[in-house]
């Protein structure tokens, strides 16, 4: 009796093996892509979606921040690469950063790492190369985010920032 | 029954158990497990290539767009400073002192992350909204009802996490997160 469920139980286990990995591996892609589509929805492709202030009545991105103005790009750079120019907020936090299809970190530059100077990055896959001026950040997948996170304190500055960052621009090519 | 039957049951069996299983797993928190001080859990890996999978997956179902340690640092705490769940009808006061980093807030999330409504219109406690004595020493209230002071109100939810950011930490946290020290969570009583 139970040598004939020996081999079809040792299956089922590499099977549960297989199907743990495929759903861990899956979770990145399918959020992400979820994610995209949500910006997606509120702006063209290669283009800046900015956002207001996040309160819980319009949050889309889990654990967002209520104190950073954030706007967001879904890049795409398999017709050529993005520029991305972000204009600088004097005297406050500012990053931009750039996550690829699996949700990893291609790049993250600060007001810190400009020294206050506006940050200019061109996303490009391989065979792609940077006009001059950018600093290339190469991708690892045609499709990802770029995200802008401003701190907002007082939260009086909005509309100042607000305006600051609607100067940046995220455009392909 | 037939040999392929018993196949089929136990394929069938491994398919739904192994994803069930990560599943469980990847709900199971935004720590990697890798570092704790205090109620405090943090990963070092998180947002990089460094990542294991299940970290990565934790990170995009809890943490979407996290950034590296280098960036910023995502220190949550599910528990008082002494074990016991966070519960949104109780009272905390937390409290702490200078941290090391450019800047810091403390959030109140419930669920996998979500802003908790509430009539206060208010989420989190930046550095900026504590005062702080000769001593760099602070402290705010966390609570379903309005408080004198900074206060953080829970909505009365049946469970909540802070998460505590810290942007451009310093080196040694970054290094050594377990010995940070990070705030304390006192719990002063429940509805």
């Amino acid at each position: 009796m139970m040598r004939r469920w020996l081999f079809p139980i040792v299956v089922g286990g590499l099977v549960a093996w297989g199907a743990y990995q495929a759903t861990l591996l899956a979770t990145p892609y399918a959020l992400m892509q979820a994610a995209m589509k949500k910006i997606g929805d509120r702006g063209p492709e290669n283009q800046f979606a900015f956002s207001p202030m996040t309160t819980a009545a319009n949050q889309t991105i889990v654990r967002p921040s209520p104190d950073l103005a954030y706007a967001a790009c879904a890049f795409n750079v398999s017709k050529g690469p993005v520029l991305v120019d972000v204009q600088p907020v004097p005297d406050h936090y500012w990053s931009v950063s750039i996550f690829d299809a699996r949700t990893d970190v291609a790049a993250v530059r600060s007001d810190r790492d400009t020294k206050g100077a506006p940050a200019r990055l061109a996303l490009i896959k391989q065979g792609q190369t940077a006009p001059a001026g950018y600093e290339p950040v190469r991708v690892g997948y045609d499709r990802g985010l770029v995200l802008i996170r401003i701190l907002v304190a007082p939260a009086s500055t909005f509309p100042t920032i607000d305006a600051i960052r609607r100067k940046s621009t995220c455009k392909q090519v | 029954m037939k040999t392929w039957h018993r196949f089929a049951a136990c394929i069938a069996l491994g398919l739904v158990g192994g994803a069930a299983f990560a599943v469980h797993q990847v709900r199971g928190g935004l720590s990697d497990g890798l570092a704790s001080s205090g109620p405090w859990e943090t990963g070092k890996s998180f947002g990089t290539v460094d990542a294991n999978a299940l970290t990565r997956a934790k990170v995009a179902l809890s943490g979407l767009l996290a950034l590296p340690a280098k960036e910023a640092m995502y220190f949550t705490a599910k528990n008082d400073s002494d074990g016991r769940a966070l519960d949104g009808r109780c009272n905390y006061v937390v409290h702490g002192g200078t941290l090391d980093g450019r800047w810091w807030s403390i959030t109140l999330y419930e669920g996998e992350g979500w802003l908790v409504k509430n009539a206060a219109n208010r989420w989190s406690i930046p550095a900026s909204a504590v005062a702080t004595d000769a001593q760099g020493r602070w402290s705010f209230t966390v609570s379903p009802n309005a408080q004198s002071g900074s206060w953080l109100p829970t909505g009365s939810v049946d469970a909540f996490d802070l998460t505590l950011r810290l942007y451009h930490p310093a080196a040694d946290i970054i290094k050594n997160p377990e010995k940070a020290q990070l705030p304390i969570i006192d719990r002063k009583g429940c509805a």
